[in-house]
């Protein structure tokens, strides 16, 4: 767009960029792959019981003999699936209270503060388990709905705080002398200026989501059988680390590449997308 | 006829403390008014009082009436119709004053479009690109197209100032209130902005309201002048009595150190 910014190309931005894009491309790829194609049938005994990885079997099988890599591409589906879900209703809550928060009268602004704290100093995987315990039964709907709840209060703090600080500058002040309504304020102003900040956020806690489905199935309060979470892969590689550690090693490079791939690429898009940062450093 | 910003006996206070005391003043339609006094003595409150854009913290009590309206207590609904057709601001520091992710040409079509619905028609498309040219021509800025596709980082200060006030006409106030619009400029600049300020309040007849810590300033382009201290007015008056003989031993302070620092400019000169 500009000079500077042609003249000054960012390589390390562009290698984050390019690294997250690749890395989250792939799991996305072989998610919507397993929609249409899969190398085995996720339940069938194909093979010999924990065999090591093969051409046949790129990943090994299981303790049953069931096509091990099969499984981690379905895991790779249930992640995103998880991860998106419950950004998008932690997003939605959390940015909603936190604007509501940051333009509310006095005590109210206190009184969500107060709760945002409390709720935040209760760790997301507990306050999920919760949830999760107060559902009469353990399923993928309800393990998203449980960590969208508990990344709310995260967002809802950070946007409360960006907003606030958003509120301050002359430009709302000018914004509200011609008449603009606080709406209007909100989504031309507040809510543009405080993204770069916020989307970086959202991809942490999009990691934070995966890592926290891998726990909970892993302790069994996740997506229920035959739903093949990374979390649940590992709790049954288990038993069997030290004969077939593939098995465990496999699903945590996947969660781990998942995980990284999504901060870079929110990283390098956040560089793309401020136009104050661009060019610049 | 009623004057366009009448104050009377204003007094702002956050818990129990005052800012300003007992402030009355007021604008009629088409006058310029400089208000005047170091940092802290309760200039831009006054300002943003006479607009309704208080922090919620500070209670005031008075009376603000603005364009017939009484502004202190009104409902947000009221204030918003008054503001933008009534009274619009230009704001001492040009960076804050701009959205720093929006082309300059999205923030001067905003209030236009906003003006223009209020009037009854809607602007959009070309009609509206057009129009946004024309005030940044207007303001005298160079490479009005360049500008229009710019961000504010990428123009320097006193074009921003320049699309602020640029963002402000487009409101067409009535009165146009400039909260120190030059402190953050250098010299000649400055004088610049000071220049088309004057000559866009006089072509248009809108009001001003001109608040500054700077004498000279203040004498260039107002008719007549209230010089505060410590939230108090200490002395009202037209530019060249207020000036000429002070007064109030602030007001004179004021001018002796406005003239010291002239005498020492012509001294090295």
């Amino acid at each position: 767009m500009s000079a500077v910014a042609a003249t000054a190309p960012r390589a390390r931005g562009s290698l984050t960029l390019w690294l997250g894009l690749l890395l989250v491309g792939l799991h996305i790829a072989v998610a919507l792959l397993t929609l249409v194609w899969l190398p085995y049938d996720p339940a069938a005994l194909t093979g010999g019981r924990l065999t090591p990885p093969s051409w046949e079997h790129w990943a090994g099988t299981d303790r049953l003999g069931r096509d091990f890599f099969t499984q981690i591409m379905i895991g790779s589906r249930i992640a995103l699936i998880v991860g998106i879900s419950a950004v998008a209703i932690g997003g939605l809550i959390g940015v909603t209270l936190g604007v509501l928060a940051a333009f509310a009268t006095r005590l109210l602004d206190d009184a969500l503060a107060a709760t945002l704290d409390i709720l935040i100093a209760f760790p997301t995987l507990l306050i999920a388990m919760l949830v999760v315990a107060a559902s009469d039964t353990a399923s993928l709907g309800t393990a998203v709905l449980a960590l969208g709840i508990a990344l709310s209060a995260i967002v809802a703090r950070l946007t409360r705080i960006l907003a606030k600080r958003v509120l301050l500058m002359d430009y709302i002040t000018a914004a509200r002398t011609s008449g603009t309504s606080w709406l209007g304020i909100v989504f031309q102003h507040v809510l543009p200026n405080i993204w770069p900040t916020l989307s970086v956020n959202f991809a942490l806690q999009f990691g934070l989501a995966v890592i926290a489905e891998a726990s909970l199935s892993y302790l069994g309060l996740g997506a229920p059988p035959p739903n093949a979470s990374w979390g649940r892969l590992l709790q049954e590689a288990q038993g069997t680390v030290y004969t077939a550690p593939i098995g465990a090693i496999a699903p945590g490079i996947a969660l781990v590449s998942l995980v990284i791939g999504v901060n870079l690429l929110a990283d390098g898009l956040r560089d793309i997308g401020d136009p104050t940062r661009r060019g610049s450093r | 006829m009623q004057p366009l910003l009448q104050i009377q006996d204003l007094n702002l206070t956050v818990d129990g403390k005052p800012l300003v005391t007992d402030l009355s003043f007021s604008i009629a339609a088409g006058e310029r008014l400089g208000l005047i006094g170091e940092s802290g003595s309760g200039k831009s409150l006054t300002a943003m009082a006479a607009t309704g854009l208080l922090p919620r913290a500070i209670t005031a009590t008075g009376a603000v009436t603005l364009g017939g309206q009484q502004v202190i207590g009104a409902p947000e609904r009221v204030l918003n119709g008054l503001r933008g057709t009534v009274a619009a601001f230009v704001f001492q520091e040009p960076l804050t004053a701009l959205d720093p992710l929006l082309r300059v040409a999205q923030q001067v079509a905003e209030p236009l479009r906003r003006r223009a619905r209020r009037d009854g028609h809607e602007l959009a498309g070309s009609a509206l690109q057009r129009e946004v040219l024309a005030l940044l021509e207007q303001v005298a800025l160079p490479q009005p197209e360049r500008i229009a596709r710019s961000y504010p980082n990428e123009i320097s200060g006193g074009q921003r100032q320049r699309v602020a006030i640029a963002m402000a006409l487009a409101c067409q106030p009535q009165l146009l209130i400039a909260d120190e619009p030059t402190t953050a400029l250098d010299v000649t600049t400055q004088a610049e902005i000071l220049k088309l300020l004057d000559g866009l309040v006089r072509e248009r007849g809108m009001a001003l309201l001109f608040i500054s810590h700077d004498l000279p300033v203040v004498a260039e382009i107002v008719e007549r002048v209230v010089v505060m201290q410590r939230g108090v007015a200490v002395e009202t008056g037209p530019v060249r009595e207020v000036f000429g003989a002070p007064q109030h031993d602030y007001t004179r302070a004021l001018v002796v150190a406005a003239k010291a620092f002239d005498g020492a400019l012509e001294g090295t000169a």
